[in-house]
């Protein structure tokens, strides 16, 4: 019995020689598998906004694990921003959010997209100009603290108004 | 269905840099005796480690070495099969190794002891100084010829490590050979292979926020999947390589678009209120799988991408926490994260059953990925707040890939390369 392969890489050269009828024989050239390494440049435009006054309206808001919406607590606090954007009528601000680690990355990435857009939606509905809000999720990549236990799992289930 | 059993704990005689956790196997293990290849001390010493090694972590062999052997044949006239049925070994592999300057090969034998016969003979043609690639090429060709299916040593593995920076990284299915493809000083998620796995596709937060990217490997040559001003995320190849499922967020809400990598033309999958994400393909690209939060919690569904006006149809119903769902090769059923409890675990559900087999017990398993013959699921653990990679078969077998520095997450495994 022969075994017949779909080869796709070029490399490799197999060759079946029937001598007998019972016996497979191959021939075959190891890959070379060449791997070229690059640098990401990253842009960290975030810290070009970060002038004095934004920082009046900086915040953290918390979330419930897998939820996206404003505790009652987290509504005091988005009042204080509300007001501090309303005085610095020149301030933009970014939304991120953030997921803790259980549960898949993806998701999490867009949970913490929810939670910083349901911030967003908050503004806008108090008069905030949403030209003024740029919304982005790290989901759980940038925890705020480490660790395994309820504790900081909630300190990371937040949106940072920056 | 084979029927499992516990067979061993190896402890600490195999390679140091692999820790292999077979807890268990199949009941009835092909018995291979492995005859050390003749030639070059040191080369030999090498390939039979990674034979080894390789045909054991699959979990369907048992390897017999050269003190357990009652005979040791020089070559193929010497080999007297009573001694090897006694044992009931099934199989007799030995070999040699051809070196000329700096060019090295490898011949193998494989006989089968029952029919007392020779049923493959091979060369492999290596390259200088990669004698473990030589080695995985020769556990293919054996793991191949005994059990009928492909084997899988000679295929990579991508994932993504932390220390401080963030690399993305390429490295020999049994964790040995890494090469870097990217650093980086902000996150790189999601990496996954095109299905040449000539390039890879992934996101990485360079920019400021989630963007997909699509990188070549062999010369470093990368582009942004698409330009759009919102996050985007969870690219996966269709199977023929034209198109790139990914998420994309310009209406606040993640939801799944296929992109035509030639014309660069969307096409909207999902609508929904809720998170639509984790795109992956069917073997045939017929069908689309991805999580969705519309019930209310994370569930798998799929879409029917050659009907018309399909709607997404939900495939798990058991746990509070179904995500990252991929099809296994043969179309049988798919292999996804579960969660019943509170533990996040490896799950496999086969469309002819109404339930979900679990495959690991872990606390905090995450992002499987599955062979290309099918019978391997590598995914990440978490272990005392550290990510690691292990895997385990469908055979039951369970192995842990070596340490590396830092924290080791989102295994993405290549198609053949062979």
């Amino acid at each position: 019995m022969f075994i017949f392969r779909n080869k796709l890489n070029f490399l490799i050269v197999i060759i079946f020689l029937s001598s007998c009828s019972s016996m497979n024989v191959t021939q075959e050239k190891v890959s070379s598998g060449g791997v070229k390494t690059v640098e990401a440049t990253s842009i960290n435009n975030e810290n070009i906004r970060y002038d004095s006054m934004a920082v009046f309206a900086n915040a953290t808001i918390y979330f419930e694990f897998d939820k996206s919406n404003l505790t009652s607590k987290s509504i005091q606090t988005l009042k204080s921003t509300v007001n501090a954007l309303n005085e610095n009528s020149s301030i933009q601000i970014t939304l991120a959010g953030h997921a803790d680690e259980r549960g898949t990355r993806e998701y999490n990435l867009a949970l913490g997209q929810r939670r910083a857009e349901t911030v967003s939606d908050y503004l806008v509905l108090n008069g905030i100009s949403k030209s003024r809000i740029t919304v982005k999720s790290y989901g759980e990549e940038r925890p705020a603290v480490s660790g395994q236990n309820e504790k900081s799992y909630s300190k990371n289930r937040r949106v940072e108004v920056n | 269905m084979k029927k499992i059993f516990l067979i061993l704990i190896f402890s600490n005689f195999l390679l140091s840099e692999l820790v292999l956790e077979i807890t268990q196997g199949t009941e009835d293990p092909y018995r291979v005796a492995l005859v050390p290849f003749k030639g070059d001390k040191e080369i030999s010493d090498t390939l039979n480690k990674v034979i080894q090694n390789n045909l054991v972590r699959s979990g369907e062999f048992k390897i017999f070495e050269s003190e357990k052997l009652l005979s040791l044949p020089n070559n193929e006239e010497e080999i007297v099969f009573n001694d090897f049925k006694i044992l009931n070994i099934d199989y007799l592999v030995m070999g040699e190794i051809l070196t000329e300057g700096t060019n090295i090969s490898a011949e193998y034998q494989v006989f089968d002891i029952k029919k007392g016969s020779k049923v493959r003979t091979s060369t492999v043609y290596g390259i200088p100084n990669k004698n473990r690639q030589l080695g995985h090429y020769i556990s293919d060709g054996i793991y191949e010829e005994i059990t009928g299916i492909k084997g899988i040593a000679s295929t990579k593995i991508l994932y993504v490590t932390q220390k401080e920076d963030f690399n993305l990284v390429i490295a020999d299915a049994d964790g040995a050979n890494e090469q870097i493809l990217l650093k980086s000083t902000e996150p790189i998620i999601s990496p996954v292979w095109s299905p040449d796995s000539k390039k890879v596709a992934y996101v990485s937060f360079e920019t400021g926020m989630a963007k997909v990217f699509i990188q070549d490997i062999a010369s470093g040559k990368r582009e942004i999947a698409i330009e759009n001003s919102s996050q985007i995320s969870s690219p996966s190849f269709s199977p023929d390589g034209k198109f790139l499922s990914l998420t994309m967020y310009q209406d606040g809400n993640a939801e799944i678009y296929i992109l035509n990598l030639k014309n660069k033309n969307l096409t909207r999958l999902t609508n929904h209120y809720s998170i639509d994400t984790e795109s992956s393909w069917s073997p045939r690209g017929s069908k689309i799988l991805f999580t969705s939060g519309r019930s209310g919690s994370p569930q798998l569904y799929e879409l029917e991408l050659r009907r018309f006006n399909s709607r997404p149809k939900r495939l798990t119903f058991d746990g509070n926490y179904n995500a990252k769902g991929a099809y296994l090769p043969n179309n049988e059923g798919i292999v996804f994260v579960h969660r019943a409890n509170t533990n996040f675990q490896i799950a496999i559900k086969y469309f002819d059953e109404n339930f979900i087999r679990p495959l690991t017990e872990a606390q905090m398993d995450e992002s499987p990925s599955i062979s290309p013959n099918g019978n391997v699921i590598v995914y990440s653990i978490t272990d005392e707040g550290m990510g690691l990679l292990s895997g385990v078969t469908l055979s039951g077998a369970k192995f842990r890939l070596p340490a590396k520095k830092g924290a080791v997450r989102e295994p993405s495994w290549s198609g053949f390369l062979r």
